[in-house]
């Protein structure tokens, strides 16, 4: 349900970039999503078609780039890529983690004329 | 055709706001506690007993989020001290933009505010709001696996409240388990044990806010 304001927020970010670099028509956003937030790319596509209409990006479709999970362990200095966000060492089983990756949630660039 | 690198944040206007909330609670010299839990997990219970057990040494102000209504509201403005309702509609959470509506109605210097968020345990961890940190409750009945299914929030709370303790003989709850899980999730998170109805274990929690709103004013002495 949170994809509805976060979409509005990719929708405002995206048409106020596109008007400073003198983009009319967006094409295409990419956005880059870590596997680690609770955002779902399809409640995201679902809002965006609604929420794109009378904008600069009434065109525009969004590509998704998922960002692993990657943890760093303090213990055995390994860097470990994990598909669930559990915060242990699968190597050594160690708690000193460090989270490198899986948080982001940006727009990496946007295409358009 | 052009390609333009953006590189910024979704959220970034939230973020932003959200800064600024920090800045204003900062300088009133405020504790600022954004509680978060599933509905009925006993985010209001919890608070009315931080209350009761404080108002009388700390200035505190509660701020309640909540989709619809004003029972949450009554419920603590009958403890005699301020409540501000913040009523979302259609969302889901509180952000950092609805938070900065009630900044103007805070007049006077509070030691802490405790935010209570819209009963959600997905979309509020999302959203900054300007706090101090995060606090997630946990009540027993609904299970240790939590922390494990809604890994977000536990992972992004300093302090994980289980709350519902006097029910552990009726439920299948095992606290070693939902440790466990809350670690996994995030290894630095304290964690407390309460239950809001006996008002056991609330001495440790209170003692920690304690803690904290006096590192705080030391903080802004300097």
């Amino acid at each position: 349900m949170h994809e509805f304001s976060v979409t509005k927020s990719l929708v405002d970010l995206c048409n106020e970039e596109a008007g400073r670099n003198n983009i009319e028509d967006v094409k295409k956003i990419h956005l880059k999503v870590g596997k680690f937030t609770g955002f779902s790319p399809d409640s995201i596509r679902f809002y965006f078609e609604h929420l794109k209409v009378n904008t600069r990006c009434r065109h525009a479709s969004i590509v998704f780039e998922e960002i692993a999970i990657r943890i760093k362990c303090s213990n055995c200095c390994k860097d470990h890529t994990i598909e669930d966000p559990v915060l242990l060492c699968p190597a050594c089983g160690s708690d000193r983690i460090e989270l490198m990756s899986g948080r982001e949630f940006y727009v990496a660039s946007i295409e358009g004329e | 055709m052009k390609r333009i690198k953006i590189l910024k944040p979704v959220l970034v206007s939230n973020q932003q706001r959200a800064r600024e909330n920090r800045t204003f609670f900062d300088r009133m010299g405020s504790l600022v506690i954004n509680i978060i839990a599933s509905p009925g997990a006993g985010k209001t219970s919890f608070i009315t007993n931080l209350v009761k057990r404080m108002k009388n040494i700390h200035r505190i102000l509660v701020v309640e989020g909540d989709i619809k209504g004003q029972i949450d509201s009554e419920i603590i403005s009958k403890l005699g001290i301020d409540v501000i309702q913040i009523n979302t509609a259609t969302e889901c959470h509180l952000d950092a933009f609805m938070t900065a509506q009630i900044l103007p109605k805070i007049r006077k210097r509070y030691d802490l505010i405790l935010v209570e968020n819209v009963g959600n345990l997905v979309c509020p961890a999302e959203f900054e709001i300007g706090e101090d940190y995060k606090l997630a409750i946990l009540s027993t009945p609904e299970g240790h696996d939590k922390p494990l299914k809604y890994p977000l929030l536990f992972h992004l709370s300093r302090v994980v409240v289980i709350n519902k303790c006097d029910l552990l003989p009726y439920v299948d709850f095992s606290i070693d388990s939902a440790k466990k899980n809350i670690r996994k999730e995030n290894p630095k998170a304290l964690i407390f044990e309460v239950s809001a109805k006996t008002g056991e274990g609330f001495g440790e929690v209170i003692a920690q806010v304690e803690k904290e709103i006096n590192a705080g004013k030391k903080k802004s002495q300097h």
